[in-house]
Protein backbone atom coordinates (compact mmCIF):
# COMPACT_ATOMS: atom_id res chain seq x y z
CA UNK A 1 0.00 0.00 0.00
CA UNK A 2 1.22 3.44 -0.87
CA UNK A 3 2.21 5.84 1.87
CA UNK A 4 -0.63 7.51 3.69
CA UNK A 5 -1.45 10.89 2.10
CA UNK A 6 -0.75 13.89 4.25
CA UNK A 7 -4.42 14.83 4.23
CA UNK A 8 -5.46 11.58 5.92
CA UNK A 9 -2.76 12.00 8.57
CA UNK A 10 -3.92 15.56 9.23
CA UNK A 11 -7.58 14.57 9.43
CA UNK A 12 -6.82 11.72 11.81
CA UNK A 13 -4.72 13.94 14.04
CA UNK A 14 -7.50 16.50 14.24
CA UNK A 15 -10.20 13.86 14.85
CA UNK A 16 -8.24 12.57 17.82
CA UNK A 17 -7.06 15.92 19.19
CA UNK A 18 -10.26 17.87 18.66
CA UNK A 19 -13.15 15.40 18.41
CA UNK A 20 -16.67 16.38 17.40
CA UNK A 21 -19.05 16.16 20.40
CA UNK A 22 -20.99 12.90 20.28
CA UNK A 23 -18.76 11.43 17.57
CA UNK A 24 -15.65 9.33 18.02
CA UNK A 25 -13.45 7.97 15.23
CA UNK A 26 -10.33 5.91 15.89
CA UNK A 27 -8.15 4.44 13.15
CA UNK A 28 -7.02 0.81 13.29
CA UNK A 29 -3.39 0.42 14.19
CA UNK A 30 -2.67 -1.99 11.36
CA UNK A 31 -4.68 -0.11 8.73
CA UNK A 32 -4.83 3.64 9.13
CA UNK A 33 -7.50 3.92 6.43
CA UNK A 34 -9.95 1.90 8.51
CA UNK A 35 -11.76 3.67 11.36
CA UNK A 36 -13.95 2.46 14.20
CA UNK A 37 -16.65 5.08 14.65
CA UNK A 38 -19.25 5.64 17.33
CA UNK A 39 -22.06 8.18 16.99
CA UNK A 40 -24.35 9.19 19.85
CA UNK A 41 -28.02 9.40 18.84
CA UNK A 42 -29.06 13.07 18.71
CA UNK A 43 -31.16 14.43 21.59
CA UNK A 44 -34.97 14.45 21.21
CA UNK A 45 -34.81 11.84 18.46
CA UNK A 46 -35.86 8.18 18.79
CA UNK A 47 -32.15 7.35 18.81
CA UNK A 48 -31.43 9.45 21.88
CA UNK A 49 -29.16 7.75 24.40
CA UNK A 50 -28.15 5.16 21.82
CA UNK A 51 -24.51 4.68 20.92
CA UNK A 52 -24.19 3.45 17.34
CA UNK A 53 -21.09 1.73 16.02
CA UNK A 54 -20.02 2.28 12.42
CA UNK A 55 -17.09 1.29 10.25
CA UNK A 56 -15.45 3.79 7.94
CA UNK A 57 -12.96 3.03 5.20
CA UNK A 58 -11.03 5.55 3.13
CA UNK A 59 -10.54 4.12 -0.39
CA UNK A 60 -7.28 4.43 -2.29
CA UNK A 61 -8.36 7.56 -4.15
CA UNK A 62 -9.83 9.37 -1.15
CA UNK A 63 -10.55 12.32 -1.08
CA UNK A 64 -11.45 12.13 -4.77
CA UNK A 65 -13.97 9.38 -3.96
CA UNK A 66 -16.08 9.31 -0.80
CA UNK A 67 -15.31 7.22 2.28
CA UNK A 68 -17.25 3.97 2.63
CA UNK A 69 -19.37 3.98 5.76
CA UNK A 70 -21.67 1.35 7.22
CA UNK A 71 -23.64 1.02 10.46
CA UNK A 72 -22.56 -1.99 12.50
CA UNK A 73 -25.24 -1.49 15.16
CA UNK A 74 -28.77 -2.49 14.15
CA UNK A 75 -30.91 0.59 13.64
CA UNK A 76 -34.53 1.17 12.62
CA UNK A 77 -34.30 4.06 10.18
CA UNK A 78 -35.90 4.60 6.74
CA UNK A 79 -32.58 5.61 5.16
CA UNK A 80 -30.45 2.80 6.63
CA UNK A 81 -30.96 -0.78 5.53
CA UNK A 82 -30.57 -4.14 7.24
CA UNK A 83 -26.91 -4.34 6.26
CA UNK A 84 -26.22 -0.92 7.76
CA UNK A 85 -25.78 0.82 4.39
CA UNK A 86 -26.66 4.47 4.45
CA UNK A 87 -28.64 6.42 1.86
CA UNK A 88 -27.08 9.86 2.01
CA UNK A 89 -26.43 12.03 -1.06
CA UNK A 90 -23.04 13.32 0.14
CA UNK A 91 -21.80 9.74 0.38
CA UNK A 92 -22.63 9.14 -3.27
CA UNK A 93 -23.39 11.61 -6.05
CA UNK A 94 -22.99 14.74 -3.98
CA UNK A 95 -19.58 13.85 -2.59
CA UNK A 96 -17.02 16.63 -2.84
CA UNK A 97 -13.30 16.31 -2.12
CA UNK A 98 -13.62 19.39 0.09
CA UNK A 99 -15.72 17.31 2.53
CA UNK A 100 -13.98 15.47 5.34
CA UNK A 101 -14.52 12.55 7.69
CA UNK A 102 -15.81 14.87 10.40
CA UNK A 103 -18.31 16.65 8.14
CA UNK A 104 -19.60 13.33 6.80
CA UNK A 105 -20.05 11.91 10.30
CA UNK A 106 -21.90 15.08 11.30
CA UNK A 107 -24.20 14.59 8.28
CA UNK A 108 -24.93 11.04 9.43
CA UNK A 109 -25.70 12.27 12.94
CA UNK A 110 -28.04 14.84 11.41
CA UNK A 111 -29.71 12.09 9.35
CA UNK A 112 -30.54 10.27 12.60
CA UNK A 113 -32.26 13.45 13.82
CA UNK A 114 -34.18 13.93 10.57
CA UNK A 115 -35.21 10.65 8.87
CA UNK A 116 -36.38 11.09 5.30
CA UNK A 117 -38.90 8.39 4.34
CA UNK A 118 -39.39 10.04 0.92
CA UNK A 119 -35.94 8.81 -0.15
CA UNK A 120 -35.92 5.38 1.43
CA UNK A 121 -33.33 2.63 1.48
CA UNK A 122 -35.24 0.29 3.80
CA UNK A 123 -38.60 0.24 2.02
CA UNK A 124 -40.57 -1.55 4.73
CA UNK A 125 -39.36 0.90 7.36
CA UNK A 126 -40.11 3.92 5.16
CA UNK A 127 -43.60 2.57 4.41
CA UNK A 128 -44.34 2.16 8.11
CA UNK A 129 -42.86 5.60 8.79
CA UNK A 130 -45.30 7.13 6.32
CA UNK A 131 -48.34 5.14 7.42
CA UNK A 132 -47.95 5.24 11.18
CA UNK A 133 -45.12 7.55 12.20
CA UNK A 134 -45.85 7.22 15.91
CA UNK A 135 -45.54 3.45 15.88
CA UNK A 136 -42.42 3.60 13.69
CA UNK A 137 -40.76 6.03 16.09
CA UNK A 138 -41.68 3.75 18.98
CA UNK A 139 -40.05 0.80 17.17
CA UNK A 140 -36.95 2.91 16.50
CA UNK A 141 -36.82 3.76 20.19
CA UNK A 142 -37.19 0.11 21.13
CA UNK A 143 -34.43 -0.97 18.74
CA UNK A 144 -32.21 1.74 20.19
CA UNK A 145 -32.85 0.37 23.67
CA UNK A 146 -32.17 -3.23 22.68
CA UNK A 147 -29.27 -2.81 20.27
CA UNK A 148 -27.59 0.55 20.89
CA UNK A 149 -27.27 0.76 24.66
CA UNK A 150 -24.58 -0.90 26.68
CA UNK B 1 21.42 13.95 -9.64
CA UNK B 2 18.00 12.95 -8.40
CA UNK B 3 15.51 13.17 -11.22
CA UNK B 4 12.44 12.52 -9.05
CA UNK B 5 9.86 15.28 -8.80
CA UNK B 6 9.50 16.84 -5.38
CA UNK B 7 6.20 15.96 -3.68
CA UNK B 8 5.38 19.45 -2.43
CA UNK B 9 2.21 18.27 -0.70
CA UNK B 10 4.13 16.07 1.69
CA UNK B 11 6.64 18.73 2.74
CA UNK B 12 6.91 19.54 6.41
CA UNK B 13 6.53 23.22 7.29
CA UNK B 14 8.43 24.91 10.08
CA UNK B 15 5.34 26.52 11.58
CA UNK B 16 1.63 25.92 11.29
CA UNK B 17 0.25 27.54 8.17
CA UNK B 18 -2.82 29.78 8.09
CA UNK B 19 -5.69 27.58 6.90
CA UNK B 20 -6.65 30.24 4.35
CA UNK B 21 -3.47 29.37 2.48
CA UNK B 22 -4.37 25.67 2.40
CA UNK B 23 -6.09 23.84 -0.41
CA UNK B 24 -9.62 22.68 0.56
CA UNK B 25 -8.89 19.35 -1.12
CA UNK B 26 -5.45 18.26 0.09
CA UNK B 27 -5.52 20.52 3.18
CA UNK B 28 -1.83 21.36 2.67
CA UNK B 29 -0.48 24.81 1.78
CA UNK B 30 -1.38 25.55 -1.83
CA UNK B 31 0.99 24.25 -4.49
CA UNK B 32 0.81 26.01 -7.85
CA UNK B 33 -2.39 27.80 -6.76
CA UNK B 34 -5.27 28.37 -9.17
CA UNK B 35 -8.64 29.97 -8.67
CA UNK B 36 -12.07 29.34 -10.16
CA UNK B 37 -14.79 31.56 -11.61
CA UNK B 38 -16.61 31.09 -8.28
CA UNK B 39 -13.46 32.53 -6.61
CA UNK B 40 -12.25 29.44 -4.74
CA UNK B 41 -8.54 28.65 -4.66
CA UNK B 42 -7.04 25.14 -5.05
CA UNK B 43 -3.77 23.46 -5.94
CA UNK B 44 -3.80 23.02 -9.70
CA UNK B 45 -3.31 19.22 -9.50
CA UNK B 46 -6.05 18.86 -6.87
CA UNK B 47 -8.73 20.75 -8.82
CA UNK B 48 -7.82 18.96 -12.04
CA UNK B 49 -8.24 15.58 -10.39
CA UNK B 50 -11.54 16.68 -8.85
CA UNK B 51 -12.88 17.94 -12.18
CA UNK B 52 -12.16 14.54 -13.74
CA UNK B 53 -14.77 13.13 -11.36
CA UNK B 54 -17.35 15.88 -11.13
CA UNK B 55 -17.75 19.08 -13.10
CA UNK B 56 -18.63 21.14 -10.04
CA UNK B 57 -16.72 23.28 -7.60
CA UNK B 58 -15.79 21.09 -4.60
CA UNK B 59 -16.61 23.92 -2.20
CA UNK B 60 -19.92 25.36 -3.40
CA UNK B 61 -20.99 22.85 -6.12
CA UNK B 62 -21.43 25.47 -8.86
CA UNK B 63 -20.91 23.94 -12.32
CA UNK B 64 -17.27 24.21 -13.28
CA UNK B 65 -15.17 23.36 -16.38
CA UNK B 66 -11.43 23.06 -16.73
CA UNK B 67 -11.37 26.39 -18.62
CA UNK B 68 -13.04 28.15 -15.64
CA UNK B 69 -9.81 27.64 -13.71
CA UNK B 70 -6.93 30.11 -13.99
CA UNK B 71 -3.66 30.77 -12.09
CA UNK B 72 -4.20 32.53 -8.79
CA UNK B 73 -2.92 36.08 -8.25
CA UNK B 74 0.84 36.18 -7.91
CA UNK B 75 0.55 37.46 -4.35
CA UNK B 76 -1.06 34.19 -3.21
CA UNK B 77 1.59 32.18 -5.04
CA UNK B 78 4.31 34.23 -3.34
CA UNK B 79 2.76 33.80 0.09
CA UNK B 80 2.83 30.04 -0.15
CA UNK B 81 6.14 29.81 -1.98
CA UNK B 82 7.92 31.73 0.73
CA UNK B 83 6.74 29.50 3.57
CA UNK B 84 9.70 27.94 5.38
CA UNK B 85 10.00 24.16 5.00
CA UNK B 86 12.26 21.38 6.20
CA UNK B 87 14.40 19.57 3.65
CA UNK B 88 12.49 16.46 2.37
CA UNK B 89 15.52 14.40 3.46
CA UNK B 90 15.25 15.52 7.08
CA UNK B 91 14.53 11.94 8.08
CA UNK B 92 17.87 10.85 6.58
CA UNK B 93 19.64 13.52 8.59
CA UNK B 94 19.54 16.78 6.61
CA UNK B 95 18.79 19.71 8.90
CA UNK B 96 18.49 22.30 6.16
CA UNK B 97 15.47 24.63 6.15
CA UNK B 98 14.57 27.21 3.50
CA UNK B 99 11.73 28.95 1.73
CA UNK B 100 9.67 26.45 -0.21
CA UNK B 101 10.65 27.73 -3.63
CA UNK B 102 14.31 27.11 -2.79
CA UNK B 103 13.86 23.43 -1.95
CA UNK B 104 14.37 22.29 -5.49
CA UNK B 105 17.68 24.14 -5.78
CA UNK B 106 18.79 22.74 -2.41
CA UNK B 107 18.07 19.21 -3.48
CA UNK B 108 19.72 19.49 -6.85
CA UNK B 109 22.90 21.25 -5.64
CA UNK B 110 23.52 21.17 -1.89
CA UNK B 111 21.63 18.48 0.00
CA UNK B 112 24.13 15.94 1.33
CA UNK B 113 21.44 13.29 1.60
CA UNK B 114 20.47 13.03 -2.05
CA UNK B 115 21.44 9.81 -3.82
CA UNK B 116 23.77 10.32 -6.80
CA UNK B 117 25.63 8.11 -9.21
CA UNK B 118 29.08 7.03 -8.05
CA UNK B 119 31.74 8.59 -10.29
CA UNK B 120 33.63 5.36 -10.56
CA UNK B 121 31.14 2.51 -10.71
CA UNK B 122 27.79 4.26 -11.35
CA UNK B 123 26.11 2.73 -8.31
CA UNK B 124 23.93 4.78 -5.89
CA UNK B 125 25.71 6.86 -3.29
CA UNK B 126 24.78 9.78 -1.02
CA UNK B 127 26.13 13.13 -2.18
CA UNK B 128 28.19 13.55 1.00
CA UNK B 129 30.14 10.38 0.09
CA UNK B 130 30.33 11.03 -3.65
CA UNK B 131 33.52 13.12 -3.46
CA UNK B 132 35.57 10.40 -1.75
CA UNK B 133 36.87 7.20 -3.26
CA UNK B 134 34.35 4.67 -4.53
CA UNK B 135 32.48 3.11 -1.65
CA UNK B 136 31.32 0.14 -3.66
CA UNK B 137 34.66 -1.63 -3.60
CA UNK B 138 34.83 -4.74 -1.48
CA UNK B 139 36.78 -4.60 1.71
CA UNK B 140 37.63 -7.33 4.15
CA UNK B 141 36.03 -7.13 7.56
CA UNK B 142 38.75 -7.22 10.19
CA UNK B 143 36.69 -9.45 12.46
CA UNK B 144 34.96 -12.01 10.31
CA UNK B 145 37.10 -11.71 7.18
CA UNK B 146 34.05 -11.45 4.94
CA UNK B 147 34.21 -9.17 1.92
CA UNK B 148 31.81 -6.32 2.25
CA UNK B 149 31.21 -3.11 0.31
CA UNK B 150 32.61 -0.10 2.12
CA UNK B 151 29.26 1.61 1.96
CA UNK B 152 27.62 -1.23 3.88
CA UNK B 153 30.40 -1.59 6.43
CA UNK B 154 28.70 0.57 9.04
CA UNK B 155 25.59 -1.60 8.96
CA UNK B 156 27.71 -4.75 8.91
CA UNK B 157 29.57 -3.84 12.06
CA UNK B 158 26.35 -3.88 14.00
CA UNK B 159 25.85 -7.55 13.19
CA UNK B 160 29.33 -8.82 12.31
CA UNK B 161 29.53 -12.43 13.52
CA UNK B 162 33.28 -12.06 14.13
CA UNK B 163 32.93 -9.40 16.79
CA UNK B 164 32.78 -10.43 20.41
CA UNK B 165 29.47 -10.30 22.11
CA UNK B 166 28.55 -10.71 25.72
CA UNK B 167 26.24 -13.54 26.74
CA UNK B 168 23.35 -11.88 28.49
CA UNK B 169 23.16 -14.68 31.05
CA UNK B 170 26.66 -15.62 32.09
CA UNK B 171 28.43 -12.42 30.90
CA UNK B 172 30.92 -14.54 28.99
CA UNK B 173 32.45 -12.87 25.93
CA UNK B 174 32.03 -15.03 22.85
CA UNK B 175 32.12 -14.42 19.12
CA UNK B 176 28.73 -13.31 17.87
CA UNK B 177 28.44 -16.21 15.46
CA UNK B 178 28.68 -18.60 18.39
CA UNK B 179 26.49 -16.62 20.70
CA UNK B 180 23.33 -18.29 19.51
CA UNK B 181 24.78 -21.72 19.93
CA UNK B 182 26.08 -20.80 23.36
CA UNK B 183 22.59 -19.80 24.38
CA UNK B 184 21.51 -23.44 24.05
CA UNK B 185 24.17 -24.64 26.44
CA UNK B 186 24.71 -21.64 28.76
CA UNK B 187 24.39 -22.91 32.31
CA UNK B 188 22.91 -19.66 33.50
CA UNK B 189 20.36 -19.18 30.77
CA UNK B 190 16.79 -19.16 31.99
CA UNK B 191 14.88 -22.10 30.60
CA UNK B 192 11.60 -23.77 31.39
CA UNK B 193 11.15 -27.37 32.45
CA UNK B 194 11.21 -29.95 29.65
CA UNK B 195 7.71 -30.89 30.75
CA UNK B 196 6.44 -27.33 30.32
CA UNK B 197 4.34 -28.52 27.40
CA UNK B 198 2.51 -30.74 29.89
CA UNK B 199 1.87 -27.80 32.18
CA UNK B 200 4.92 -27.57 34.48
CA UNK B 201 5.22 -23.92 35.49
CA UNK B 202 8.89 -24.13 36.58
CA UNK B 203 11.49 -21.93 34.95
CA UNK B 204 15.02 -21.30 36.13
CA UNK B 205 18.69 -21.54 35.24
CA UNK B 206 19.81 -24.50 33.20
CA UNK B 207 22.15 -25.74 35.90
CA UNK B 208 19.20 -26.17 38.26
CA UNK B 209 17.14 -28.14 35.80
CA UNK B 210 18.35 -31.60 36.80
CA UNK B 211 17.67 -30.80 40.43
CA UNK B 212 14.15 -29.69 39.57
CA UNK B 213 13.45 -32.66 37.36
CA UNK B 214 14.29 -35.06 40.15
CA UNK B 215 11.22 -33.75 41.96
CA UNK B 216 9.06 -32.58 39.07
CA UNK B 217 5.67 -34.36 39.21
CA UNK B 218 5.11 -33.57 35.56
CA UNK B 219 8.26 -35.46 34.58
CA UNK B 220 7.08 -38.45 36.60
CA UNK B 221 3.70 -38.42 34.95
CA UNK B 222 5.14 -37.67 31.55
CA UNK B 223 4.46 -41.10 29.96
CA UNK B 224 0.86 -41.14 31.17
CA UNK B 225 0.20 -37.53 30.20
CA UNK B 226 1.83 -38.04 26.85
CA UNK B 227 -0.32 -41.08 26.14
CA UNK B 228 -3.36 -39.03 27.05
CA UNK B 229 -2.28 -36.18 24.83
CA UNK B 230 -1.74 -38.58 21.95
CA UNK B 231 -5.14 -40.09 22.49
CA UNK B 232 -6.67 -36.63 22.62
CA UNK B 233 -5.14 -35.59 19.32
CA UNK B 234 -6.29 -38.85 17.77
CA UNK B 235 -9.81 -38.28 19.01
CA UNK B 236 -9.74 -34.70 17.86
CA UNK B 237 -8.71 -35.80 14.41
CA UNK B 238 -11.48 -38.36 14.35
CA UNK B 239 -13.92 -35.77 15.58
CA UNK B 240 -12.87 -33.40 12.83
CA UNK B 241 -13.31 -35.99 10.11
CA UNK B 242 -16.69 -36.95 11.53
CA UNK B 243 -17.76 -33.33 11.65
CA UNK B 244 -16.71 -32.96 8.04
CA UNK B 245 -18.77 -36.00 7.16
CA UNK B 246 -21.78 -34.50 8.93
CA UNK B 247 -21.28 -31.25 7.10
CA UNK B 248 -21.21 -33.13 3.82
CA UNK B 249 -24.27 -35.19 4.63
CA UNK B 250 -26.48 -32.53 6.17
CA UNK B 251 -27.13 -30.64 2.93
CA UNK B 252 -27.96 -33.93 1.23
CA UNK B 253 -30.52 -34.77 3.90
CA UNK B 254 -31.93 -31.30 3.72
CA UNK B 255 -32.13 -31.58 -0.05
CA UNK B 256 -34.06 -34.80 0.07
CA UNK B 257 -36.42 -33.21 2.53
CA UNK B 258 -36.86 -29.90 0.78
CA UNK B 259 -39.65 -31.11 -1.52
CA UNK B 260 -42.38 -30.51 1.02
CA UNK B 261 -40.99 -30.75 4.48
CA UNK B 262 -41.86 -27.28 5.56
CA UNK B 263 -45.54 -27.39 4.64
CA UNK B 264 -45.83 -30.88 6.07
CA UNK B 265 -44.25 -29.85 9.31
CA UNK B 266 -46.49 -26.83 9.52
CA UNK B 267 -49.60 -28.89 8.87
CA UNK B 268 -48.62 -31.47 11.40
CA UNK B 269 -47.96 -28.75 13.89
CA UNK B 270 -51.35 -27.19 13.21
CA UNK B 271 -53.09 -30.50 13.61
CA UNK B 272 -51.27 -31.22 16.80
CA UNK B 273 -52.18 -27.89 18.32
CA UNK B 274 -55.79 -28.29 17.24
CA UNK B 275 -55.90 -31.75 18.76
CA UNK B 276 -54.44 -30.39 21.94
CA UNK B 277 -57.11 -27.67 22.08
CA UNK B 278 -59.85 -30.23 21.51
CA UNK B 279 -58.52 -32.49 24.21
CA UNK B 280 -58.54 -29.64 26.64
CA UNK B 281 -62.12 -28.76 25.67
CA UNK B 282 -63.14 -32.39 26.15
CA UNK B 283 -61.63 -32.54 29.59
CA UNK B 284 -63.38 -29.38 30.62
CA UNK B 285 -66.71 -30.62 29.29
CA UNK B 286 -66.50 -34.03 30.95
CA UNK B 287 -65.70 -32.38 34.25
CA UNK B 288 -68.77 -30.14 33.94
CA UNK B 289 -70.85 -33.13 32.98
CA UNK B 290 -69.80 -35.10 36.05
CA UNK B 291 -70.65 -32.15 38.27
CA UNK B 292 -74.04 -31.81 36.70
CA UNK B 293 -74.73 -35.53 37.13
CA UNK B 294 -73.93 -35.39 40.80
CA UNK B 295 -76.06 -32.32 41.28
CA UNK B 296 -78.95 -33.93 39.42
CA UNK B 297 -78.65 -37.11 41.47
CA UNK B 298 -78.83 -35.12 44.66
CA UNK B 299 -81.86 -33.20 43.49
CA UNK B 300 -83.58 -36.40 42.40
CA UNK B 301 -82.89 -38.08 45.68
CA UNK B 302 -84.16 -35.13 47.70
CA UNK B 303 -87.28 -34.94 45.61
CA UNK B 304 -88.04 -38.67 45.61
CA UNK B 305 -87.40 -38.95 49.34
CA UNK B 306 -89.97 -36.30 50.04
CA UNK B 307 -92.49 -37.89 47.65
CA UNK B 308 -91.92 -41.29 49.21
CA UNK B 309 -92.50 -39.84 52.65
CA UNK B 310 -95.69 -38.20 51.50
CA UNK B 311 -96.74 -41.36 49.80
CA UNK B 312 -96.18 -43.35 52.95
CA UNK B 313 -98.15 -40.79 54.96
CA UNK B 314 -101.00 -40.93 52.52
CA UNK B 315 -100.92 -44.72 52.52
CA UNK B 316 -101.07 -44.75 56.30
CA UNK B 317 -103.94 -42.28 56.31
CA UNK B 318 -105.80 -44.38 53.76
CA UNK B 319 -105.21 -47.48 55.87
CA UNK B 320 -106.55 -45.69 58.94
CA UNK B 321 -109.59 -44.58 57.02
CA UNK B 322 -110.08 -48.09 55.70
CA UNK B 323 -109.94 -49.55 59.20
CA UNK B 324 -112.34 -46.99 60.42
CA UNK B 325 -114.74 -47.76 57.58
CA UNK B 326 -114.27 -51.44 58.25
CA UNK B 327 -115.00 -50.98 61.91
CA UNK B 328 -117.98 -48.81 61.18
CA UNK B 329 -119.25 -51.38 58.75
CA UNK B 330 -118.79 -54.26 61.20
CA UNK B 331 -120.40 -52.20 63.97
CA UNK B 332 -123.30 -51.46 61.74
CA UNK B 333 -123.69 -55.13 60.67
CA UNK B 334 -123.40 -56.34 64.28
CA UNK B 335 -125.76 -53.65 65.43
CA UNK B 336 -128.49 -54.68 63.08
CA UNK B 337 -127.90 -58.29 64.01
CA UNK B 338 -128.20 -57.47 67.75
CA UNK B 339 -131.22 -55.39 67.21
CA UNK B 340 -132.50 -58.15 65.14
CA UNK B 341 -131.71 -60.96 67.63
CA UNK B 342 -132.11 -59.22 71.04
CA UNK B 343 -134.85 -56.96 70.01
CA UNK B 344 -132.74 -53.93 70.89
CA UNK B 345 -132.05 -52.46 74.41
CA UNK B 346 -130.67 -48.97 74.72
CA UNK B 347 -128.08 -50.16 77.35
CA UNK B 348 -126.81 -53.09 75.34
CA UNK B 349 -124.68 -51.18 72.86
CA UNK B 350 -122.32 -50.31 75.71
CA UNK B 351 -122.11 -53.96 76.61
CA UNK B 352 -121.72 -55.15 73.08
CA UNK B 353 -119.23 -52.39 72.56
CA UNK B 354 -117.28 -53.79 75.50
CA UNK B 355 -116.14 -57.02 73.90
CA UNK B 356 -115.58 -55.27 70.54
CA UNK B 357 -113.23 -52.79 72.17
CA UNK B 358 -110.18 -55.03 72.39
CA UNK B 359 -110.57 -55.87 68.71
CA UNK B 360 -110.68 -52.19 67.83
CA UNK B 361 -107.76 -51.53 70.07
CA UNK B 362 -105.62 -54.21 68.52
CA UNK B 363 -106.64 -53.00 65.08
CA UNK B 364 -105.67 -49.47 65.94
CA UNK B 365 -102.42 -50.68 67.40
CA UNK B 366 -101.75 -52.70 64.34
CA UNK B 367 -102.58 -49.65 62.35
CA UNK B 368 -100.18 -47.55 64.31
CA UNK B 369 -97.59 -50.29 63.79
CA UNK B 370 -98.33 -50.21 60.13
CA UNK B 371 -98.06 -46.48 60.11
CA UNK B 372 -94.76 -46.67 61.88
CA UNK B 373 -93.52 -49.14 59.33
CA UNK B 374 -94.68 -46.88 56.56
CA UNK B 375 -92.86 -43.95 58.02
CA UNK B 376 -89.78 -46.01 58.40
CA UNK B 377 -89.95 -46.82 54.76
Amino acid sequence: MAALPKRIIKETERLVADPVPGINATPHEDNLRYFDVTIHGPASSPYEEGIFRLELFLPEDYPMSPPKIRFLTKIYHPNIDKLGRICLDVLKTNWSPALQIRTILLSIQALLGAPNPEDPLANDVAQRWKEDEKAAIETAREWTRTHATV
Amino acid sequence: MDSEQIDYQSLNYLSTVDHNLCCPICRSPLVDPVYTTCLHTFCSTCINKALERSQTCPVDRTPLQAEDVSPAPIMIANLVNELAVLCPNSELGCTFTCARYLVEAHLSHDCEFVYMKCRECGDKVLRRDAGRECLHQLEECTHCFQHIKKIDMEAHEKECPGLLGECMHCRLEIERSELKEHEFTCEEATISCSSSSLGCPWSGQRKELSHHQAACPFTFLRPVLQAHAERLTKLELENRTLRKRIEQLTPRINQSNTTEPLSFDEQAYQFLTEQEHMRQDMERLSATLGELEIKQGMLLMNESLRTKEELAGIRAAINGIRMQIHWLLTVRVHGTEHRHVVGGGAGTPSNSAGPSHPAEHSASRRLSDNFGQGVKL
